[in-house]
C-alpha cells in the first residue's frame, strides 16, 4: 500500500514476550478510552469532563462505589466463567444464558417454598438452597455445550449462543405477566424476595464478594498447582499432545463448561438476589446478560489469569456504572457503556493483529 | 522473476556470503561469529550436533531471524533482510524442517500462496502451466489439484521445493530434508538436487545429520559446533569418521554391540489387529505378533505403510477395528491412553512438535506430561513442584538436552534436543513396553548413538521394545526380530541376527517372491 510516497508494509513478527502482551493489552484499553472520547465530542461533551464524571461517580461517589463493586463482583464471576473454558482452548459465550438459568433456579427454590406470597419462609434452609440451585442451574446450562463438545465435537460457540437466546426467552416467560414468577406489581418483573431471604451486607458489600475473592484464589491455585489445572492447560495448549499424555478430552470439556456455568449461575444469584434494591429478576434483566459479555473482554485482556482479572473487573464495573450515570446526568442520547464495549472489542481485535504483525513505513524513492 | 542476471554468474562464483553472524538467545549463543559462503552450482552441506545452530544460521540467511551482529552479502551486495519476503525477492528459498503447508488447500494453491507477485486476480491457468513445467523438469509426478493432506511426506516436500522454485529461488536452503523421508523418497530428492545444480545453477545448502548422504552428494561441508564454525572442507577430503569427530568433538563409534539378553515372557501380544486411518481406510490389516521381555522387535517399513496407525492403536490413541491387544496377559484393547501409561506402556511418537511435546510449556511442564498422573509427583491432585523440577533437571542433565535452564519453552529447543527431552520423559518412567516410533529421527550421530544405547539399556533391564523405523541399518542393528511392513501387513517375521539386508529391503517394498526364492 502506498500513501503519500510512503510504502506501508506488514511484517510478520517472529516472536513476542508475555510483557509485550501485557503492555499491549493496557494500551488497547487506553486507546479505546481515547476513541470513546470522540463519541463524547460528537455529543457536544468535553471528553475530559465526561471521564471525570464517570470516574468520580464510579470510584469516589458514595452511591457509585457500591454500584461499581457490585458490578465488579458480577463481572469477575462472569470472567471466571469465561476463563475456565478459555484455558482449555474452548469458548464460552454463554455466560448470559448460564446466569439467567442460575437466577431462575434460585428464584425457583424461593418460589417452591412459597416465598412469592408468604414472607415467613425458613431462611436458614431456603437461602443455602437458593445458592446451590443457582450453581446447579448454571452448571446444567454449561453441561449442554460441554457434553456436545466432548462427545460430538460440536462448535461450542454456536451452542452457547443459542442457549443464551433460549434462556433469555424462558426468563421472559417466567417473569412476565401471568408467568409463575410474576411480581405483585405485575410490570414484567419477577417477584421480590421477602426480607428474610435478603442477605444482609457486610462492610457495605453483599457476602457474594467472598465467593468472588475465594474463587480467584481457588482458580489461581487450580491452574498453577493442580493436576486438573495442568490437564486443562495442556488441552488448551495442544489438544493432540494432551490426548497423547492421557488427558481425556471429554472430561476436560465437560468439566470446564460445567464449572464455568456454576460460576456464571452464582453471578446471576449475586446480582438478582443479594444486591440492595433488587432482590428480584428485574425487567431489564437482559442488560445484565449484555454486561456479562464484558467477562469475555476481561478474560482476553488478562489472558486467562484470575488475579489479573480483578483490577479489570473493577475498571469495567466502574466504567459501566459511571457510564450509565453520565448518560443520565449529561443527557446523552446513547448508552455510553455499550458504545465503550463495542469500541473495546474492535480495538482488542485490532491489537491482536498488530501483536502478530508490525507495520513498516518506508519512504519510497520518487521516480 | 529474479532481480539479478543469471548469465553473469559462473559456476563456482560466491553468490552468498555471511560474515561474522552472531545470534544470542537468553543464556546461549546460537551463532558465534559465523562466516559462511555459498558458491553457484554447489551443494554445500552444513553439519552439526543438535543445537549447534544450523537452523538458526539458515533462518538468518532466509530473513526469518535477525542476527545481532554480522553482515550478509548476496551477489556481492550487502543486504538487510527484514522478513523472508526480502530474501525471496533476492532469489533465496527455504524448505523447512517442519512442513509449512496449508493442509486443506490443493498443491497448486499452496504453491501460489504468498507468491510475491500474486495480485488480486490470479491467472490460474498460466500458473498451472508454469508449475507443470517445473514438475516435468524434476520428474515430479504430482497432481496439482490434490489436497495437500492426501500427500506423503516426500510429496509434501516436493510441493515446498516447487513453491520455492516457482517464486524464483536461485539459492535453495533445505533444513533436514531427508529426516522425514522414506529411502526411495530420499533417493528421488537427491536426484532432484543433482538436476538443480547442473541445469539451473540453483544452489543448495544442505543440512543433514545423515553422514553418508552428505558424502554422496555435497561438494563442500561446513561444520558447526556450539554456534562456531569448526571446519570447512571439500567433501572429497572428508570421511565419515572425520566429520563425526568434528561435529561431536570426540570419536563416535559406528557399530553397536548387539546385547544378548535372555528372552523372557511375552509382554505385548497382538492378535489379528486391524486399524482404520483418519480417511477411513484400513491401514493395518490382520497383524499378529508378540514382543517379549528383553526383546527389541523391529518394524521396518517405508513411512505410510500403517506403522503410525499401528503405533497409535497400541498406545490407545486410535480404536482397534478388529482383533485383540494383550499386555502381560490381560486384555487392553479398549483401554484409554491414560490407563495404558499407568500399566507401563511408554509411547515415543514420531511427531515431536505436534504430539510429543507442548511448545508453549516449559521443559518442566513437558516432563510433567508423563508424571502428572503419578501420585508420587501429584499428591491428592496437587502437583509437587519441587519434585518434578528436580526430576526435570536430572533428566535434562542425564540426556544432555542443550538448554540454558528447565524453564525455557519447549518450542525454543532445537529438533534434536526436543527429541532427547521426549525420550528422557518416556524412558524415565521405565515402561514395561516401549513403543518407539522413529526414535532417532532428526538426531545427530552422537545423539543417535546415545538413544540407541538407551534402548539397549532398557532392553537389558527387561523392557519389551517395539521399534518402528525407516532406517534399515538401525532396524538391522538393534532388532532381535524384524517384521517388514507393507501396505498395512507384516510381510514376514524374521530373526534379527540372520536377516539379510536385501531380503528385508525387498519385503519392505512388498516384493515377496524374491524372499521365497532365496
Ligand atoms: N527462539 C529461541 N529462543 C531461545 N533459544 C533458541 C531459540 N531458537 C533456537 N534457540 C536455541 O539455539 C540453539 C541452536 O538452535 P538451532 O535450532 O539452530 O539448532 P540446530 O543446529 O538446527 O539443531 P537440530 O539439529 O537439533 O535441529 C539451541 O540450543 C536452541 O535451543
Ligand atoms: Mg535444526
Amino acid at each position: 500500500m502506498n500513501i503519500a510516497g510512503y510504502k506501508i508494509k506488514l511484517e510478520k513478527k517472529s516472536s513476542f514476550s508475555g510483557l509485550e502482551a501485557a503492555v499491549l493489552s493496557i494500551l488497547a484499553v487506553v486507546v479505546a478510552l481515547f476513541l470513546v472520547g470522540f463519541i463524547f465530542l460528537q455529543a457536544g461533551v468535553d471528553p475530559a469532563k465526561g471521564y471525570a464524571e464517570i470516574f468520580s461517580y464510579a470510584f469516589i461517589n458514595s452511591f457509585g462505589v457500591p454500584l461499581t463493586l457490585n458490578r465488579a463482583i458480577f463481572l469477575l464471576l462472569c470472567t471466571f466463567a469465561f476463563i475456565l473454558p478459555m484455558r482449555a482452548g474452548l469458548w464460552n459465550i454463554g455466560m448470559a444464558g448460564q446466569l439467567y438459568a442460575g437466577a431462575l433456579a434460585a428464584f425457583g427454590v424461593a418460589f417452591a417454598f412459597g416465598a412469592r406470597t408468604n414472607p415467613d419462609v425458613p431462611a436458614g434452609i431456603v437461602l443455602p438452597l437458593m445458592i446451590l440451585a443457582a450453581m446447579a442451574g448454571g452448571g446444567l446450562m454449561g453441561l449442554i455445550p460441554g457434553l456436545l463438545k466432548g462427545k460430538f465435537n460440536t462448535n461450542e460457540i454456536v451452542v452457547t449462543m443459542m442457549l443464551n437466546f433460549i434462556a433469555f426467552w424462558v426468563t421472559a416467560h417466567m417473569i412476565k405477566e401471568g408467568g409463575p414468577f410474576m411480581g405483585s406489581g405485575g410490570e414484567g418483573e419477577g417477584f421480590k424476595l421477602p426480607a428474610s431471604l435478603q442477605p444482609g451486607l457486610f462492610l457495605g458489600m453483599p457476602f457474594t464478594i467472598w465467593f468472588a475473592l475465594g474463587l480467584t484464589a481457588l482458580l489461581q491455585f487450580v491452574f498453577t498447582k493442580t493436576r486438573i489445572g495442568y490437564e486443562i492447560r495442556a488441552f488448551g495448549a495442544s489438544p493432540a499432545a494432551a490426548r497423547y499424555a492421557g488427558v481425556d478430552p471429554f472430561k476436560v470439556s465437560v468439566l470446564v463448561f460445567v464449572a464455568g456455568g456454576v460460576i456464571a449461575g452464582l453471578a446471576g444469584y449475586h446480582y438478582f438476589a443479594t444486591v440492595p434494591g433488587l432482590f428480584k429478576i428485574p425487567k431489564n434483566y437482559g442488560d445484565f446478560g449484555d454486561l456479562a459479555f464484558y467477562g469475555i473482554i476481561c478474560g482476553l485482556i488478562s489472558q486467562g489469569n484470575p488475579l489479573a482479572s480483578i483490577p479489570l473487573a473493577v475498571l469495567f464495573g466502574g466504567l459501566t456504572s459511571g457510564g450509565r450515570f453520565v448518560q443520565g446526568k449529561l443527557q446523552l442520547g446513547f448508552g455510553i457503556d455499550y458504545a465503550m464495549l463495542g469500541v473495546l472489542m474492535i480495538i482488542l481485535v485490532a491489537f491482536q493483529f498488530f501483536f502478530r504483525y508490525r507495520v513498516v513505513f518506508k519512504k519510497e524513492a520518487l521516480p | 522473476m529474479g532481480v539479478f542476471m543469471t548469465d553473469e554468474i559462473k559456476h563456482g562464483d560466491v553468490i552468498l556470503e555471511a560474515r561474522g553472524i552472531t545470534k544470542r538467545y537468553p543464556g546461549l549463543v546460537a551463532n558465534d561469529h559465523v562466516d559462511f559462503e555459498i558458491r553457484a552450482g554447489e551443494i554445500h552441506a552444513v553439519l552439526g550436533e543438535n543445537g549447534a545452530g544450523k537452523t538458526t544460521l539458515m533462518s538468518i540467511l532466509f530473513g526469518l531471524v535477525r542476527p545481532d551482529e554480522g553482515e550478509i552479502y548476496v551477489f556481492g551486495k550487502k543486504v538487510n533482510f527484514r522478513s523472508p519476503l526480502d530474501a525471496i525477492k533476492l532469489g533465496i528459498g527455504m524448505v523447512h524442517q517442519t512442513r509449512k503447508l496449508v493442509q486443506a488447500h490443493t498443491v497448486l494453491e499452496n504453491i501460489l500462496l504468498g507468491h510475491p507477485n500474486t495480485g488480486l486476480i490470479l491467472d490460474f491457468k498460466k500458473a498451472a502451466e508454469d508449475v507443470a513445467r517445473l514438475c516435468d523438469r524434476y520428474e515430479y509426478k504430482l497432481n496439482l489439484n490434490d489436497k495437500v493432506w492426501h500427500l506423503s511426506e516426500g510429496e509434501k516436500q516436493m510441493v515446498e521445493i516447487l513453491k520455492a522454485l516457482y517464486r524464483g529461488a536461485r539459492i535453495l536452503i533445505m533444513d533436514e530434508p531427508t529426516s522425514s523421508l522414506a529411502p526411495p523418497e530420499t533417493k528421488k530428492l537427491l536426484e532432484t538436487i543433482q538436476i538443480m545444480t547442473k541445469d539451473e545453477l540453483a544452489i543448495v545448502p544442505f543440512i543433514t545429520h545423515k553422514l553418508p548422504v552428505v558424502l554422496s552428494v555435497s561438494q563442500r561441508v561446513t561444520v558447526l559446533r556450539r554456534g562456531k564454525v569448526v571446519a570447512r572442507l571439500n567433501t572429497h577430503e572428508a570421511t565419515e569418521q572425520l566429520l563425526a569427530r568434528e561435529m561431536v568433538g570426540r570419536e563416535v563409534m559406528f557399530n553397536l554391540e548387539r546385547v544378548q539378553v535372555e528372552r523372557g515372557k511375552a509382554v505385548l501380544e497382538v492378535q489379528n489387529l486391524s486399524v482404520y486411518d483418519e480417511k477411513g481406510m484400513k491401514a493395518v490389516e490382520d497383524v499378529s505378533f508378540s514382543v517379549h521381555e528383553g526383546e527389541i522387535f523391529g518394524i521396518a517399513g517405508v513411512s505410510g505403510n500403517g506403522q503410525q496407525p499401528l503405533a497409535e492403536a497400541l498406545a490407545g490413541l486410535r480404536k482397534a477395528a478388529e482383533g485383540k491387544v494383550l499386555l502381560d496377559g490381560s486384555e487392553i484393547t479398549h483401554l484409554s491412553s491414560m490407563e495404558r501409561w499407568k500399566k507401563g506402556i511408554g509411547y515415543i511418537p514420531s511427531e515431536q512438535r505436534a504430539v510429543g511435546s507442548i511448545g508453549d510449556f516449559s521443559l518442566v511442564e513437558n516432563i510433567l506430561m508423563s508424571y502428572y498422573y503419578d501420585d508420587e509427583f501429584c499428591r491428592r491432585g496437587v502437583i509437587d513442584a519441587k519434585k518434578i523440577r528436580a526430576r526435570a533437571e536430572a533428566l535434562v542433565a542425564e540426556y544432555g538436552v542443550a538448554a540454558p535452564n528447565v524453564d525455557v519453552l519447549a518450542k525454543n529447543l532445537s529438533g534434536g534436543n526436543l527429541q532427547k527431552l521426549i525420550l528422557a520423559r518416556v524412558l524415565s518412567r521405565q515402561p514395561r513396553l516401549i513403543i518407539a516410533n522413529l526414535p532417532t529421527q532428526g538426531l545427530d550421530v552422537g545423539a543417535t548413538e546415545f538413544v540407541q544405547n538407551k534402548l539397549l539399556e532398557a532392553k537389558k533391564a527387561g523392557a519389551a521394545i517395539l521399534l518402528i523405523s525407516e532406517d534399515l541399518d538401525e532396524v538391522l542393528a538393534l532388532s532381535d526380530r524384524i517384521a517388514p511392513m507393507y501396505e498395512g501387513r507384516f510381510m514376514d517375521i524374521l530373526p534379527g541376527g540372520e536377516a539379510e539386508r536385501e531380503i528385508v529391503g525387498a519385503l519392505m517394498a512388498g516384493i515377496r517372491q524374491k524372499a521365497a526364492e532365496q
